[in-house]
């Protein structure tokens, strides 16, 4: 048997011994033993334990715990069992009893050890141990008594003479009597560090500017702070028990106790009344299903990418352009509803932002889902719009204004293009007619007819074999031959408007009867000279105001319509015969319904005469006088209109654009119905004036309206008489400046190309081609 | 072949580089036979070319140039050319290198008391003094005539001041405005306006230049209307003007060769109205017209001859056609319509090209023989309003000026094309505009319909350079600084 095993044995024995002695023998033994069994398998032990089962350690707990405290601290001790010896615990008395010689008590005190915390100092050397008695027994004797030595200890020099011997050196400022250490020079102390040696003595803070009576600033108040000081919580020692909580604690603990309150409450009872609220599953019973046209399986989602990480790598990540481009797309046309965003961490990434909205957008899908299988009519809208060209293939239309005129003051009323398309006539506020050349701007006359009244209306004669402007102003017409025509065009329209006076003169004086009533036509009368002067030829004196002036397409006639409320019915409309110098009243009384006529025009191939009153269009036949037409456009208020140019000749029927003050703009095909064919609704303020292109070239019309723009449409006519007309919107022109709530006033077409001038309130006309 | 390897920087070596031919058509300019493609960086733009070009011809003084790829002139890098038109760089590109146009500078501008219609210059280099028989011009004494719409003649020298003046009305001048004004000869000038006459004076100066005199020869009549225009052809003593009666005369300006005036057309025949007191003091010779052309059906707005047969006109007018006339025998030849009325006509007779400018803001080039296909083979689009003068440039056979009621005066060059849909499209090399706009401040602003800026008239010289005239009462005479010096 090894040694080894041999203790090994016998510790096992020992156990049991001590297990026994714990049990049944007293203390002293069992520690001895223990002691001694101990201090020699220490070494043993700590491997032993590793073999040692289980039950070994509970043995040895089992004991332990029955051991006193006393044990352990002795087995604790037993390594520092020499040190104990020198060095007492602290707080045990100093000393030690030990047996002298005569077998008395001794008491030997330990050497004391002054270390560094000793409030023991060394004695000084040079301290006087002459003791306690009076320094005057020193008074003969130069010293003043011994140090620890035995050295004489002089007696320092008393006051008077180190004043003396003061007195007789001079010091220098700062002087110290000390040598600087590191220079062997004597040093000497500045001001500020001899402040500093005094504050040291003084026991102050010797560094400058240190308040010591510095208000106190109160970190640590009863007053909680925003932000605290400190982010560590509240420590459990602040913890003030409620003495209150306390109380109804103890009573709910009084309650348990007597088993008024069960802790746990069986939990059969709950599931009873939560039964009557049914949570419903929806996709409870779902099943797979077959692929059916009225089954769409929900798309299987690809699992989330690098995109949607919080955290992607950075090339996932947009840069400013991306991010840029992204916002400002339409919500619905992006790829992806969210922009890869960086959040560093988990715990950075913010709530969802649009939690809410797509919350409510769910919900409204499902609101809105239709619960009916609806047949939907697939037609693509596009095919249901006419088939109408676009203005590109309609050109030329007037796009741009090409030039402005500028002269008058005041409005500008109306606006009229010569006949050979060279001239512009226009009439304003300011009582003058004007004619300008057309692609230049440039005036070349300018005639005042009144000075009190407005030119409200100016019209060529139509035809090149004379140049004759009539213009309406005030009561009266005149009929002008301006001063820019050839020699023998002006000799051709001065015979014409010359002719009728003989005419005039041959006929009969109006009989003393006829002369009382009140529709007498007016005569014609010779200008005043300074008006013969301006070129002004022949005024009709009318009593009413003409608002409308429209010639006939021959240039014999023209018709004039005095639209004031107050004009009687019977003078309204009046058609001057030019060769005849004759006046003559056509309608002896009022048009039934629609209030007083507004403007009229003659057909341009038939002899058939056109009146607008407020509401309806008529249509009379002069050389039948009957009847022929009544429109009604359905318009409260008609403003002008106009005849298609190649009515009734290109055409099977006439085709009539009427302008109304309700803004509406309305197509009437005669053949069709007395109802517009069409209406357009495209301007915001009332339509002043309409007009087609008067060259059967062009199939264009234009309207004018109070806000300050034209409108140039494509209408064209087809002698096909099952096809309607085409009717396309090309352009809006703007430029005229809106004057006092009126726009453009009127609206000419050149005669033969695709211009169109506009007559405007701001005071200019403008050429827009 | 030779390759000549440019390597103008180490950074640029590392560029991309293509091989460009370069070309001349002028002789004067023209690279050596043996000079082949050369490898440039594509980072090059105009200056380095021209520098490159400039070079290779070791020419002494620098001459700008400016190069032209497929008909368009380089305005960029030849690197975003490529790109920008889909070009490999691997290809050999053509570039053809001409005379650079320096930008027009503004000279002088001579203020009248009314819009100026017309204007018309007098130089050595001018049509008038090459045809002069008698008297010339001198160096340094060029003249410009302006035509007034207070119905004035004016002759400038060039230090803007006013040498002569045109008789009133009262004196045997225009009785009403003067459109179209055109120097005959160094002392004959032809002036029409809307008064329906063309008149012809004699141009005296005295020995120091400061003073002249201008004289009322002959009084032509015959239309009926207003003139728009006015050519002359002085060489054989024919006038051509073009009416808003919508015809064409043929006019003399000998008094000899001129048949009488219709007297229907005299202003003593008018009406014998008291207002007619314009009556001249001055008898003049009253004239009528050689021919009057009909067949157009709107005013004739501009009638010239061509530049290398006298007896063959053009007459362009609003009713879209263009018209060739046999001015001998008086008949038309042939009538090309275009689709917009036309407005102003210039013969470039080298490219046998005729430029007209249109009502709808653009130039047609129509080419009048009867070999053409197509009526217009070219348009350059750029003004913003009717182009209402053209005139053709002194210095290349390929530039053109126009004058346009927009207010500016374009310079083209019609080389510099791209093909669109709508056929070959050109664009304009430089815009005037004009100075007075500059001097209220406002060169910027856009005036609508050209208000108070449209220029109404303009002529290209060597020697003074691009003299507009306009609806903001002056002549505005600008010229390309170098022009002249490069072509000495």
């Amino acid at each position: 048997m090894n040694p080894k095993a041999a203790s090994k044995k016998r510790k096992a024995i020992t156990r049991d011994v001590e297990e026994e002695a714990g049990v049944f023998s007293g203390d002293e033994l069992s520690q001895d033993n223990l002691d001694g069994a101990l201090s020699d398998n220490a070494n043993e032990l700590s491997e032993s334990e590793d073999e040692s089962d289980d039950s070994d350690f509970e043995v040895v707990d089992d004991f332990s715990d029955s051991e006193d405290g006393e044990e352990e601290l002795d087995s604790d001790e037993i390594p520092s069992d020499t040190e104990e010896d020198r060095k007492p615990a602290p707080g045990e008395p100093n000393v030690r009893i030990v047996k002298d010689a005569n077998g008395n008590d001794r008491y030997l005190y330990d050497e004391i050890h002054p270390d560094d915390n000793s409030e023991y100092s060394e004695a000084d050397e040079n301290a006087n141990t002459i003791g306690d008695i009076p320094l005057k027994f020193y008074d003969e004797y130069p010293h003043i008594g011994y140090d620890i030595n035995g050295k004489k200890i002089m007696r320092p020099a008393k006051g008077e003479a180190l004043d003396a011997l003061l007195d007789s050196i001079e010091i220098p400022k700062g002087w110290t009597g000390l040598t600087d250490p590191a220079t062997g020079k004597p040093l000497e102390l500045s001001q500020d560090e001899l402040e500093l040696i005094r504050k040291v003595q003084m026991n102050e803070v010797p560094s400058d500017g240190y308040d010591p009576y510095e208000p106190l600033v109160e970190w640590f108040s009863s007053q909680k702070e925003i932000m605290p000081l400190s982010a560590a919580p509240e420590p459990k020692r602040r913890f003030v028990p409620s003495k209150h909580e306390q109380k109804r604690v103890m009573k709910l603990v009084k309650a348990i106790r007597e088993g008024r309150i069960l802790p746990y409450k069986a939990p059969e009872e709950k599931d009873e009344k939560e039964e009557e609220i049914i949570n419903y599953d929806l996709w409870a019973d779902e099943a797979e299903r077959p692929d059916h046209v009225m089954h769409i399986p929900a798309p299987k989602l690809p699992p989330p990418g690098y995109e949607e990480s919080y955290h992607p790598p950075a090339e996932y990540l947009p840069d400013s352009k991306e991010r840029k481009e992204w916002e400002q797309m339409d919500p619905e046309d992006r790829e992806k509803d969210f922009l890869p965003n960086d959040f560093g961490s988990l715990r950075r990434v913010p709530g969802y932002e649009s939690f809410v909205q797509e919350k409510f957008e769910r919900c409204l899908d499902l609101y809105l889902a239709p619960r009916v299988r609806r047949s939907k009519l697939n037609i693509d809208p596009e095919s249901l719009l006419p088939k109408l060209p676009s203005p590109e293939e309609l050109k030329p239309f007037p796009t741009a204004c090409a030039t402005v005129f500028r002269g008058h003051k005041g409005r500008v009323r109306s606006v009229a293009v010569d006949p050979t398309g060279i001239w512009l006539a226009t009439g304003g506020d300011d009582g003058t007619v004007r004619v300008w050349e057309l692609l230049t701007g440039r005036q070349l006359w300018s005639a005042k007819l009144s000075d009190e009244d407005a030119i409200n209306v100016v019209r060529w004669r139509p035809g090149k074999d004379a140049v004759i402007l009539a213009a309406a102003s005030g009561d009266d017409i005149f009929l002008a031959v301006p001063p820019i025509v050839d020699p023998e065009i002006e000799k051709a329209s001065l015979e014409i408007l010359d002719a009728g006076w003989g005419f005039a003169a041959s006929k009969p004086a109006p009989s003393a009867s006829e002369e009382g009533k009140k529709n007498n036509p007016p005569t014609w009368i010779r200008p005043s000279s300074t008006l013969l002067d301006a070129g002004v030829c022949v005024v009709i004196p009318l009593k009413y105001v003409p608002k409308s002036i429209s010639w006939h397409r021959r240039g014999d006639y023209f018709v004039t319509v005095c639209s004031g409320a107050s004009t009687p019915a019977s003078v309204a409309i009046s058609i001057h015969t030019v060769s005849k110098h004759l006046t003559q009243f056509p309608f002896r009384r009022r048009l039934k319904g629609g209030g007083p006529p507004q403007t009229a025009h003659f057909h341009p191939s038939k002899p058939i005469l056109f009146v607008a009153n407020q509401r309806s269009i008529r249509a009379y036949d002069l050389s039948r006088q009957l009847l022929v037409k009544i429109l009604q456009p359905g318009a409260r208020w008609i403003s002008s209109f106009d005849i298609h140019p190649t009515s009734s000749s290109a055409s099977g029927g006439d085709n009539i654009i009427v302008g109304s003050y309700d803004r509406r703009l309305l197509w009437h095909d005669l053949d069709l119905s007395q109802r517009p064919y069409k209406t357009l609704r495209y301007h915001r303020k009332a339509i002043r004036a309409v007009k087609f292109h008067p060259s059967g070239r062009y199939p264009l019309f234009a309207d004018a309206s109070d806000d300050g723009s034209l409108q140039i449409f494509h209408g064209s006519v087809t002698g096909d008489m099952l096809s309607n007309a085409t009717i396309v919107p090309l352009k809006v022109l703007k430029g005229h400046k809106i004057t006092g709530e009126l726009g453009v006033l009127d609206i000419d077409w050149h005669p033969r190309e695709a211009w169109c001038v506009s007559a405007g309130a701001d005071g200019t006309c403008r050429l827009w081609m | 072949m030779s390759e000549d390897q440019i390597m103008s920087g180490a950074s640029e070596a590392a560029q991309r580089q293509v091989r460009v031919q370069l070309t001349s058509q002028q002789e004067d300019i023209a690279l050596p036979e043996s000079t082949g493609p050369i490898l440039v960086p594509t980072g090059l733009r105009r200056y380095a070319l021209s520098t490159l070009v400039n070079n290779l011809l070791s020419s002494e003084k620098p001459i700008p140039f400016e190069f032209l790829i497929n008909g368009t002139f380089l305005r960029t890098s030849i690197d975003e050319y490529l790109i920008d038109n889909g070009i490999s760089a691997e290809t050999t590109l053509e570039i053809e290198y001409v005379r650079a146009l320096i930008p027009p500078l503004h000279i002088a501008s001579f203020q009248h008391d009314d819009w100026v219609s017309s204007t018309d210059v007098l130089s050595t280099t001018s049509p008038a003094a090459s045809w002069a028989s008698g008297a010339t011009v001198k160096k340094g004494q060029e003249r410009l005539l302006s035509g007034s719409y207070d119905g004035l003649l004016r002759i400038w020298n060039m230090s803007s001041e006013t040498i002569a003046t045109s008789p009133a009305a009262t004196e045997g001048g225009h009785t009403a405005s003067i459109k179209a004004t055109k120097f005959v000869s160094p002392n004959q000038i032809a002036s029409a306006g809307l008064d329906r006459t063309v008149r012809l004076w004699k141009y005296t100066e005295d020995e120091g230049g400061f003073a002249g005199k201008i004289a009322p020869q002959l009084e032509l009549y015959g239309h009926k209307s207003g003139i728009e225009s006015l050519s002359v052809h002085a060489k054989s003593n024919r006038l051509l003007t073009g009416s808003s009666d919508h015809t064409v005369g043929f006019w003399s300006t000998k008094k000899a060769d001129a048949p009488a005036a219709p007297e229907s057309l005299l202003p003593s025949s008018a009406r014998n109205s008291k207002r007619r007191k314009l009556n001249s003091s001055v008898s003049t010779a009253q004239r009528g017209p050689l021919s009057l052309l009909s067949g157009h059906t709107a005013p004739v707005s501009a009638a010239i001859f061509d530049a290398k047969d006298a007896t063959v006109g053009y007459s362009a007018s609003w009713d879209h056609s263009l018209r060739t006339w046999d001015l001998v025998t008086g008949g038309l030849v042939d009538t090309r319509t275009t689709s917009h009325s036309l407005l102003s006509l210039e013969h470039l007779p080298e490219l046998n090209l005729l430029a007209a400018g249109t009502a709808a803001r653009h130039i047609t080039l129509i080419d009048p023989r009867a070999s053409a296909t197509t009526v217009a083979a070219m348009t350059l689009r750029g003004h913003t309003n009717a182009v209402v003068s053209l005139a053709r440039d002194p210095h290349s056979t390929y530039g053109l000026i126009s004058g346009s009621h927009d207010g500016t005066c374009r310079i083209w060059d019609i080389r510099s094309t791209k093909t669109d849909k709508e056929g070959v499209i050109g664009e304009s090399v430089y815009s005037i505009t004009r100075k007075s706009l500059e001097e209220e401040g406002k060169a910027d602003s856009k005036r609508v319909g050209g208000e108070g800026v449209k220029v109404f008239s303009v002529c290209w010289d060597k020697t003074i350079g691009i003299v507009s005239a306009g609806e903001d009462k002056r002549i505005q005479i600008n010229r390309g600084e170098g022009v002249l010096s490069s072509k000495a």
